[in-house]
């Protein structure tokens, strides 16, 4: 299964990658700059997910990355629409 | 045998999927303007996203998580580009200022050349 060192070393990457995007959020000058770092942070959520189903052998793990690809459509084109306003 | 390929093959691909997540976050920080932004999170997190799937798969390969699988890369890659549209159209709109650099820019011009239909985009 996943090599124990592999885990710690994504596990570090995705924490590094959610650290950048959340600095991204607080800085962006505009609300789309935050609207994009917020949904990188859901996909290196989804890879977390992946890495903790395998180390704890959860079986639903694809089950929730599915949602989590669905929901993370939603979200993006709910962003979309609401920084355009009633700009069609 | 066959297993230590596969579980080489899948910490490989789960670090790599990692790595293009991470570089998809430096280039956010980086990246000068908006525009470049969306379009470095959607190329890394549709590719990123579908490794770590990818390696999940070839570490513990039954039917159902295969189908699942497949399915999750496909709404995965399918989010991450019409998401990232979806949001430089909404960017552009609300008055995302393109870099300094961006030369030719043609929404502008049009804009600039027949007001009339700007809402076209």
């Amino acid at each position: 299964m996943i090599h124990p060192v592999v885990a710690v070393i994504v596990v570090i990457m995705l924490i590094a990658a959610v650290a950048l995007a959340v600095v991204r959020i607080v800085v962006g000058p505009t609300k789309a700059d935050s609207a994009i770092a917020g949904d990188l942070i859901l996909f290196a959520f989804m890879g977390l997910m992946v890495v903790f189903g395998l180390l704890l052998r959860v079986d639903a793990v694809l089950d929730i990355i599915l949602v989590a690809a669905i929901l993370g459509f939603l979200s993006i084109l709910s962003l979309a629409r609401l920084l355009q306003g009633r700009k069609r | 045998m066959l297993d230590t390929v596969q579980t080489i093959v899948g910490n490989a691909m789960l670090v790599v999927g990692a790595f293009i997540i991470l570089s998809g976050a430096i280039g956010l920080i980086r990246l000068p303007d908006f525009y470049t932004r969306v379009c470095a999170i959607a190329a890394a997190a549709g590719l990123g996203v579908a490794l770590l799937i990818v390696g999940l798969l070839v570490l513990d390969p039954t039917v159902e998580n295969i189908i699942k699988g497949v399915i999750a890369i496909i709404g995965q890659l399918v989010t991450s580009s019409i998401g990232g549209f979806a949001l430089a159209r909404a960017g552009y709109l609300t008055g995302a200022r393109p870099a300094a650099f961006t030369v030719p820019d043609q929404l502008a011009e049009d804009a600039r050349d027949n007001p009339a239909d700007t809402e076209r985009i």
